[in-house]
């Protein structure tokens, strides 16, 4: 298990914690408002100076010796940050972990915190222009999403019950985005997001600059070579390149190393041969977020 | 290795001023690595601050640039210039 796991999940993913969910951390610690003034101007977040700093040409800082390590240091310890956030515009404590269509299933229905909303997605708006409702907020976040007009999305149902929640999820899985789950800030989870890569503004950093903004899930794909037969459709689907097909071996290679656990690739499985398995059934990879 | 630079005439689109860049996009759209972002404008003064009308984009992440010079094409009002422009790799 991941380190916020062991301190936060009593036993069990930190993610499965009802606990983390209620409105009462929310209150606890004053989120209604700080999320208010965090969303309003969400955008901005990604270009404004931090600490005198502007992140824009900082991706070129990451590649300088020394001071790119530092750097990189820097951002996620803000990230990973355990304690009460004290600037909206400074995403701390803003960390998330990829989670299959069964986790996410299960946080739906027994963990997130009604009213729960489909919004549409702040990544693809700032990345892409494009305004795609695959994005399920919870509790508080609700009401402040209410607020904010362009989050609201024009065509398709806004309040979902559980039910229509865990559908909404289970379309976009099927279309190849990545779930993730995301404190906001930390202690308290409010996020399950649709992603995909490069749109997603947690999932890029890691992939495109090795920040650690997010964790891979608690699996890792097995594939079957009894029940494979070699087509390939898997391959296309994975966002991370841990699917190769191997000509020789007429089947995919998995590479257990890009493998981020979203178990997306089963989708395009018709025959069963791709499945998860926790990720310490591998013992080179477990602990390995 | 020269830095590539990207620079966006903020008095051809955004701001409130020229184009509004949320009803365009096509940079953002063009740019296969996405290299840009479309914000609200800091610092601009909001009627309504919950649905800000003053946009822009920037070039967050310019290391990532191909120079493939796609941007520069698709924007309508040319405000998109990349240097140094075509020559020399990525890393």
């Amino acid at each position: 298990m991941c380190d916020h796991c062991m301190r936060h999940g009593t036993g069990g993913k930190w993610y499965l914690n009802a606990g983390h969910y209620a409105n009462e951390v929310a209150e606890k610690y004053d989120l209604r408002e700080f999320l208010l003034e965090q969303y309003k101007n969400f955008e901005q977040i990604s270009v404004r100076r931090v600490g005198g700093f502007s992140p824009v040409g900082m991706d070129y800082t990451l590649r300088v010796p020394i001071i790119g390590r530092i750097v990189k240091a820097l951002a996620e310890r803000m990230l990973h940050s355990r304690k009460p956030p004290t600037n909206p515009f400074r995403a701390e404590g803003h960390i998330g972990q990829v989670v299959p269509l069964e986790d996410a299933e299960e946080i739906l229905q027994r963990c997130a915190a009604e009213p729960i909303i489909e919004k549409n997605c702040m990544c693809r708006y700032m990345s892409r222009g494009v305004k795609e409702a695959c994005c399920i907020n919870f509790g508080v976040m609700s009401e402040i999403i209410d607020k904010l007009p362009r989050f609201v999305p024009e065509k398709e149902k806004y309040h979902l019950t559980r039910e229509e929640a865990i559908a909404r999820f289970q379309e976009h899985n099927r279309k190849g985005y990545i779930g993730t789950i995301w404190f906001g800030p930390f202690p308290y989870i409010n996020n399950l997001c649709s992603c995909e890569n490069p749109e997603c503004a947690g999932i890029r950093p890691r992939l495109d600059f090795g920040i650690k903004s997010i964790y891979k899930a608690e699996y890792l794909l097995e594939l079957s070579e009894s029940l494979c037969r070699g087509c390939g459709e898997c391959v296309a689907r994975c966002s991370f390149g841990a699917l190769r097909m191997d000509k020789t071996l007429g089947r995919p290679a998995v590479d257990h190393d890009r493998c981020y656990g979203c178990g997306v690739c089963r989708h395009a499985c018709s025959t069963g041969a791709l499945f998860l398995v926790p990720r310490d059934h591998f013992p080179a990879f477990a602990g390995k977020y | 290795m020269r830095r590539t630079r990207i620079a966006i005439d903020y008095g051809l689109c955004g701001d409130g001023v020229g184009v509004d860049p949320r009803g365009c996009c096509l940079c953002l759209r063009a740019c296969d690595p996405a290299v840009f972002l479309l914000h609200e404008t800091l610092g601009a003064r909001e009627e309504d601050p919950l649905d800000p009308q003053a946009w822009r984009v920037t070039a967050l992440w310019p290391s990532l640039c191909t120079r493939c010079g796609k941007c520069v094409s698709a924007c309508p009002c040319g405000a998109i210039t990349v240097t140094p422009d075509g020559a020399g790799n990525r890393e």
